[in-house]
């Protein structure tokens, strides 16, 4: 049963994911979250802390795997509230419209 | 089956919020990576420390924020102060100037040029009037020397093309002067017999005076005729407005001409009352009057003039109004004879010389 509920989830998931796609939703979302980021200034933050990380490790040696460790968490961390609350806020209503599918 | 199972009707919201979290996530996720290919990409293309500089440089081109400096560090009104020294003329010229100063100097640019072809324009004309003086009548009854008419300050909103004080005896003469009339506002000369010009450098401002020492005393006799006449007392010229000009008094104008031209001087004016009989005369009342007017009219010069003055402004009020107030000097004299055969024919008469020896006059009556 938990099985299944996990499939009927994973299903799910698999649904929505496949509607925002169809929709074009995604890619809306996308470019708007892009837009965000550079306006708040994350991404000036995130190369001066890429600067840092490849001053570190050399600039010759870096790789994409260095670079995606040590990166991605920080930009997590970097995304200011008001743009998460916002993209939150986004996809609930692109749910909701989409309650029946 | 599947369609059921996959409402999201039936979900509560917590699962519902969650499934709105991995969904930002996700987002997220791909935008860092993105970000992280290009760092990626620009380090091993060797673009990435492309727009770092050096902290000296830094420094020299920080921001200012200081008062009464621009964030550049610069003086606002710098420029304004600063003197050059042209390199023409030699002389310190402010720099807010300098540029037209320089086209004046240089001889180039729009403005130069035009002040010069009206400057060349006015000293052709002058020569080219001076030399036909002998030869043209017209220009013998001229009342202005030149000297008087360069002082006189002329402004082009003073030409008015339509005015009836423009020579037209000038006109044929003038094919050069009238090229350049759009820039020249010098007058250089009245025509004779009251009229000036329609070609613009002879015109001649309502708004100047005349200077009296330099005319003669027939130029100054047609002047009193036509004109005020009344000395300023600022500009010691005389008042080149109509006889009726509200500036000065009738006893000012009667002053001047008793000044002028001895105690017989009459205004003018007081022979006003002759016009309003002109104004009614008939062909025969005319010749009479013009007649008489004839026998008399060398022997006291002012009481010409003034006898001219009221009959033209008789006839003028008979026939186009501002022919007559052309023919107000000695032309009036063809100007009426002419009107005895008609009194359309007034301007045939103008351009034919007044003829100033008056013999010529009587020969013309006879």
């Amino acid at each position: 049963m938990v099985v299944s509920k996990m499939n009927k989830d994973a299903q799910m998931r698999a649904a929505i994911n496949q509607k925002l796609i169809e929709t074009g939703e995604r890619e809306r979302l996308k470019e708007l979250l892009r837009a965000k980021l550079i306006e708040c200034g994350w991404k000036d933050q995130l190369k001066a802390h890429c600067k840092e990380v490849i001053k570190e490790k050399g600039l010759e040696h870096i790789t994409v795997d260095d670079l995606v460790a040590e990166i991605t968490p920080k930009g997590r961390a970097l995304v200011p509230d008001s743009v998460k609350k916002e993209l939150l806020q986004r996809i609930r209503t692109f749910l909701a419209q989409h309650a029946s599918l | 089956m599947k369609m059921e199972e996959m409402s999201l009707s039936g979900l509560d919201n917590s699962k519902l919020e969650a499934i709105a979290q991995e969904i930002y996530a996700d987002l997220v996720e791909d935008s860092c990576l993105g970000f992280c290919f290009e760092v990626h990409r620009a380090v091993k293309c060797g673009y990435f420390f492309l727009d770092d500089t050096d902290p000296d440089s830094m420094k020299d081109f920080e921001i200012v924020d200081q008062p009464g400096l621009d964030i550049f560090g610069q003086v606002f009104n710098q420029w304004k102060s600063k003197e050059c020294v042209c390199p023409n003329c030699s002389r310190s010229i402010a720099a807010s100037r300098f540029a037209p100063h320089l086209e004046k100097c240089l001889g180039m640019g729009r403005n130069s040029s035009r002040i010069a072809n009206r400057r060349i324009a006015n000293s052709n004309n002058m020569n080219k009037s001076e030399s036909d003086q002998e030869d043209n009548d017209d220009i013998n009854d001229n009342d202005w020397s030149y000297g008087s008419e360069k002082k006189a300050k002329k402004r082009k909103s003073d030409k008015n093309p339509n005015s009836p004080r423009r020579s037209k005896s000038l006109k044929h003469k003038n094919g050069f002067s009238v090229c350049t009339s759009a820039s020249n506002t010098l007058p250089l000369l009245f025509s004779s017999s009251g009229e000036l010009s329609n070609s613009d450098p002879f015109k001649y401002s309502n708004s100047t005076g005349i200077s009296y020492e330099t005319l003669g005393p027939e130029e100054l006799r047609s002047l009193l005729t036509t004109q005020c006449g009344v000395i300023s007392e600022h500009t010691k010229k005389m008042c080149t407005r109509s006889l009726r000009c509200p500036q000065h008094t009738d006893e000012q104008r009667r002053t001047v001409r008793i000044y002028f031209l001895g105690p017989s001087a009459v205004l003018p004016e007081v022979e006003s009352s002759l016009d309003n009989d002109s104004f009614d005369m008939t062909d025969s009342q005319a010749l009479i009057s013009r007649l008489q007017w004839d026998g008399s009219s060398d022997l006291s010069p002012s009481d010409s003039g003034s006898s001219k003055t009221s009959e033209n402004q008789g006839w003028g009020l008979g026939t186009n109004s501002s022919e007559s107030r052309k023919t107000k000097k000695k032309k009036s004299h063809l100007s009426l004879v002419g009107t005895a055969s008609g009194l359309g024919s007034n301007k045939k008469k103008k351009p034919k010389p007044p003829a100033p020896p008056t013999p010529s006059i009587y020969d013309d009556i006879n």
